[in-house]
């Protein structure tokens, strides 16, 4: 155990361990206006594709456009192939697979399907989230306090996240076997990383004279651990949960693969993949779904980040 | 505990501190430190920068270890001083939890000290009103002014009623009149809890108003030059700082500040009656 005297003259080594990407929170905004920020660049986005579409895409044939009962014929005047219905399919052709059925004959639609999946792969990521939060805040919790650990681990810790995800994917599934475990592991792994860098940050950011005024108060570690690190170290750690929350569901998808876990996104994009030349929209919905799944957990985190941080001074560092 | 209670509250003999410096060598921070401090004295710390006053202080409470000599605290060992929650300390910043209220403030270290749940609440709220800040517990430090962000702080080290209190140039970075409005506050409180207190100021009027006795420091390496006897009536008021004898040892002090009084301050005063000196320290008013 190190002396807090000498906890105090630290902050400096943890701080020069943060990555840029760890950034002190802005606190307390309002929650609708990033709301209407990000449908507005969506839409921005749905535009300019529809946009180029429109300039270098495939001819457009609508006898009945859209159901407004307008006929709509037009030949774009570039021909650009990164532009055409397989490669960039019309938004609205998106939107249609996603309520036509998932297989000729189905009852399900792909977007029932798809949600179903996106929750299945929630349920892995969320427990990945978890576990990654958990073994990033005692990881930190360690570092801060065992000098000695902080120097033996913390270049492994900065060095697992250099092994590419999908080269280790399948060792982790040979290890523990297909299913949901090596899924969750994946997920955890991706997790853990941002959470225990900002941790580590926030743990040690109390003003010195905080540890100070603790130690005249001959309070224990665990004391001031709990009533003034960790509380001290929550806004960080919600600026790595957000990272989290997504990176967790990244790992859970790349993991379904060799994971062997049919019910997830994962394995639809793989499907969807190689049906790509006939339905490309599938994969374009799917993608959709993914990234709204990971919107979706973000956002709820940030909910979280605002409710617990509510009463919060702004964190200046 | 009342002002009149017996005993030394601090005693420090032949204290000596040095800090290795990097790249070899060491700074002596103080040397030959002699003072002892009766339980119930009310001493202010003055000195230049770099005269060792903090560093002192934090001896007393047992934040850094002196390199040599004797410290006693209560009669203990500062470490088991510390132990016992003898003292409570204020720095110079409030240095207030931004997620706890003002009441959770205070009652901090009743937590840490496992105070049962009814008295916490209690002498949190007991606290609040001895600093008139009763009307604002559910407060969150950031809502407050720094003036009261301060008396939050003194309230957080007199709520677990320690018999001393160190305080770090606790007013340093507040205005003038916020300032000689907590000076007053400390010396209601001080004289209603009996409490000893050891005070590092870098402001000359603020040392002579509030102290029983003023302590002056020099620098490279920090050693006590002078320590004055102030010899002001009690109560002190907002009249006290307009008497003649106010003004006499705040010259008497910045003289031996400017280490033009090597001995004899006590009575020295006397002898600078219509000394320029006092109209100079009517215009100044401070170092700091």
């Amino acid at each position: 155990m190190r002396d807090p005297e000498t906890a105090t003259e630290r902050q400096s080594s943890a701080a020069s361990v943060g990555v840029a990407g760890v950034e002190p929170p802005s606190r307390r905004r309002s929650i609708l206006r990033p709301i209407a920020s990000v449908a507005l660049v969506l839409l921005a986005i749905g535009i300019a594709w529809q946009v180029a579409k429109l300039i270098g895409g495939d001819p457009w044939r609508y006898d009945d456009f859209l159901g407004t009962g307008i006929a709509f014929h037009h030949n774009p005047p570039l021909r650009v192939a990164q532009l055409s219905d397989r490669q960039l399919p019309h938004l609205w052709d998106i939107g249609a697979a996603l309520v036509q059925p998932v297989q000729r004959g189905a009852q399900q639609s792909l977007g029932e399907f798809l949600v179903g999946a996106a929750l299945y792969t929630w349920r892995e990521a969320i427990i990945g989230f978890g576990l990654g939060a958990l073994i990033g805040v005692v990881l930190a919790s360690l570092f801060v306090h065992f000098r000695l650990l902080e120097r033996a681990f913390v270049p492994y810790v900065i060095a697992s996240q250099a092994i590419p995800i999908v080269a280790l994917a399948p060792i982790i599934v040979v290890g523990l076997g297909r299913g949901i475990v090596a899924v969750v592991i994946i997920a955890t792994y991706l997790t853990f990383f941002p959470v225990t860098i900002a941790a580590m940050r926030g743990l040690s950011s109390p003003d010195p004279r905080a540890l100070e005024l603790m130690r005249s108060y001959a309070a224990s570690r665990w004391a001031i651990f709990w009533k003034v690190r960790l509380p001290a170290s929550v806004p960080y750690l919600f600026t790595a949960l957000k990272i989290a929350a997504t990176a967790s569901i990244v790992g859970a998808i790349i993991g379904e693969g060799p994971g062997g876990v049919p019910e997830g996104l994962g394995r639809a994009i793989i499907n969807f993949n190689q049906q790509y030349i006939t339905g490309p929209e599938k994969l374009w919905a799917t993608i959709l779904i993914a990234s709204l799944l990971g919107i979706t957990f973000f956002a709820l985190v940030r909910v979280a980040e605002a409710l617990v941080l509510r009463n919060r001074q702004r964190v200046d560092v | 505990m009342t002002n009149t209670s017996a005993g030394t509250a601090v005693r420090l003999a032949d204290v000596e501190k040095s800090f290795a410096v990097q790249g070899g060598g060491e700074t002596v921070a103080l040397q030959g430190i002699n003072l002892d401090i009766g339980a119930g004295e009310f001493v202010s710390l003055i000195g230049p920068s770099g005269c060792g006053k903090s560093t002192l202080l934090r001896i007393v409470a047992d934040l850094i270890r002196p390199t040599s000599g004797t410290v006693e605290v209560n009669g203990k060992s500062p470490h088991r001083a510390r132990l016992d929650r003898d003292y409570g300390m204020v720095f110079q910043a409030p240095v207030l939890f931004d997620w706890r209220t003002v009441e959770a403030n205070v009652r901090l270290p009743l937590e840490v000290m496992n105070v049962a749940r009814s008295e916490r609440e209690q002498r949190v709220r007991e606290m609040l009103e001895l600093v008139e800040l009763g009307g604002f517990l559910r407060h969150y430090p950031h809502q407050l002014s720094g003036g009261m962000q301060q008396r939050v702080a003194i309230a957080r080290a007199l709520c677990f009623q320690p018999a001393i209190l160190l305080m770090d140039e606790p007013f340093g970075a507040l205005d003038e009149m916020t300032r000689e409005r907590l000076n007053a506050e400390v010396l209601r409180i001080w004289a209603r809890l009996g409490t000893t207190v050891i005070f590092v100021t870098h402001s000359i009027p603020e040392a002579v108003f509030l102290s029983t006795r003023v302590v002056v420091m020099s620098a490279r390496p920090g050693r006590i030059t002078t320590v004055v006897d102030v010899d002001l009536p009690q109560p002190r008021t907002e009249q006290t700082r307009e008497t003649d004898r106010y003004y006499e040892l705040v010259t008497v002090v910045r003289e031996a500040l400017r280490g033009r009084l090597p001995a004899g301050a006590q009575d020295g005063p006397a002898a600078l009656d219509g000394h320029p000196a006092k109209q100079r320290a009517r215009a100044e008013g401070g170092i700091g």
